[in-house]
């Protein structure tokens, strides 16, 4: 049997924004079922470099592999771009991404949210794409509010559903973004539940988050940036149990 | 069963401005008007889709040609740009003897041209404001989720973007009821036409002026009414559910 390719693999990559160095050479590799977990204090460069990881930014340098694939760059007077906008855009379509703030599509239902790109971008048939939302809605705990407007909906369920929307895309590899920093406390369970059987499925999973206690229970390597740089990483048990640079033990300790 | 045309003649009797003449002229007003009007209104709302698209652009040379338009247009009077289309397209060379003679000596096509590129020119403006207001999460959701530039378009900025203008749009349509009073002075015989054809006739000025104006109000009322219909169905995403 031939060797499945690495779903996800980043190397070297580097990113500014105007004179800040932002990203100073950042690489990581996910392998099937990996969850990889990026934490570090606002702006260590976490966000962008997940958003680095699908051209949402576009880096300055280093190399981007899905799924065996290396995404080819050209460099143009405004800087470096990819060579071929379709190549992106399928790339994408295999790295589906939820957000910090959700980013559901505010004229549609949550059902018509989750079979949006399935239909239009990958081209399932209508039935089957309406078929795979339904299951997901069950899955996420929102069958009731499949025809509910997102601002309709609490920033929990939006998030819930907007994960649903990433997982009817049958990605690759899922980018979390911070996904439950913009939710009241108490709604961050429900969400933290979903992504915690994602993980137990085998999803492979790349995820920047405050949440250190999901960070230890879920996640196969977690990665500690400090200014753009990777401090420290390794699996949870030795980077969040035993940190050894005094930044990481600082950005760990108790803050009140 | 009553008689409908010997009720219009009782109705009428002893009234010496509003015979069945005289109403006759209002009738062909109000088609003229409506026609004018809707027909204006179709064609500036499909020339202003393709422009408010390109005057969103981020190439100076293809949104400015379009910033260029708008401003002549929303930056002088329609009453001019009447003139200018109506006594103007006369001494285009050659326009006498070309096929498009026929259509263009009249006032209705002038009319209808120069409330066509003003409507256009207004609703452009209005589409690009509501795609520029676009949510900026939407769109990165929708480039994050595989979607090409037409797609996005297509599937998400446009579609909330008429959402969003609606109310606006709802505002230029009206305007445009309004502003087609003027097609009256090129001598087309629209709503105003026939009610300075009545004063004129009978130097009534509040009969045949308040008669005119209650049915623009009718008229104004119909639009407000549709366009609350729309906004209820089209908006009804923005509107907190009450459990």
């Amino acid at each position: 049997m031939a060797a499945t390719p690495t779903p996800l693999e980043v190397r070297n990559i580097k990113k500014r924004f105007g004179d800040t160095e932002v990203l100073k050479g950042l690489s990581l590799q996910a392998q099937k079922g990996d969850v990889i977990t990026l934490i570090g204090a606002s702006g260590s460069g976490k966000s962008t470099f997940l958003r680095c990881m699908n051209l949402l930014e576009q880096p300055d340098d280093g190399e981007l592999i899905v799924h065996g694939e290396p995404i080819r760059f050209k460099t143009t007077k405004h800087g470096r771009e990819p060579e071929d906008w379709k190549q992106v855009v399928q790339m994408r379509a295999k790295l589906s991404m939820v957000f910090q703030s959700f980013n559901l599509w505010a004229h549609m239902t949550l059902l018509e949210n989750i079979i949006e790109a399935p239909i239009n971008v990958l081209k399932k048939p209508k039935k089957e794409a309406l078929e795979h939302a339904h299951a997901l809605l069950d899955r996420v705990g929102l069958t009731a509010r499949a025809n509910a407007y997102p601002a309709q909906m609490s920033g929990g369920q939006q998030q819930r559903g907007a994960i649903a929307r990433a997982l009817a895309m049958d990605p690759e590899v899922m980018l979390f973004d911070e996904p439950t920093s913009a939710l009241d406390p108490e709604l961050v369970g429900d969400v933290l539940k979903v992504m915690h059987g994602l993980a137990d499925e085998g999803r492979t999973m790349v995820v920047v988050t405050h949440e250190m206690s999901f960070a230890r229970d879920v996640s196969s390597q977690v990665i500690y940036l400090h200014q753009g740089l990777v401090e420290e990483a390794g699996p949870p048990d030795q980077v969040l149990g035993n940190p050894q640079s005094p930044r990481l033990k600082q950005f760990l300790a108790p803050k009140y | 069963m009553l008689d409908i045309s010997t009720w219009f003649n009782d109705a009428l009797a002893g009234n010496t401005i509003f015979t069945a003449d005289t109403l006759g002229y209002y009738a062909q007003g109000f088609v003229t008007t409506t026609q004018l009007v809707f027909l204006s209104l179709i064609a500036g709302l499909i020339i202003a889709v393709p422009l408010a698209i390109m005057r969103s652009s981020k190439h100076k040379w293809i949104s400015l040609p379009i910033y260029l338009f708008t401003y002549v247009f929303r930056g002088t009077p329609l009453l001019i740009q009447l003139y200018i289309i109506y006594y103007g397209v006369v001494f285009i060379d050659g326009i006498q003897e070309s096929f498009l003679w026929p259509i263009l000596r009249g006032a209705f096509y002038p009319a209808l041209i120069a409330f066509t590129l003003n409507t256009a020119a207004y609703t452009t403006e209005i589409f690009r404001g509501a795609i520029k207001a676009t949510s900026q999460g939407e769109i990165e959701a929708a480039r994050a989720y595989g979607m090409s530039r037409g797609l996005m378009m297509r599937r998400i900025i446009l579609p909330s973007a008429f959402r969003r203008a609606l109310p606006a749009y709802g505002n230029e349509v009206i305007f445009m009821l309004h502003a087609s009073a003027i097609a009256s002075v090129v001598t087309l015989m629209d709503l105003t036409g026939a009610a300075r054809f009545v004063y004129a006739r009978f130097y009534a000025p509040f009969d045949a002026f308040l008669f005119v104006a209650a049915i623009y109000l009718c008229l104004t009322f119909a639009i407000l009414y549709f366009f609350r219909f729309l906004e209820k169905r089209l908006l009804a995403h923005l509107q907190p559910q009450t459990p």
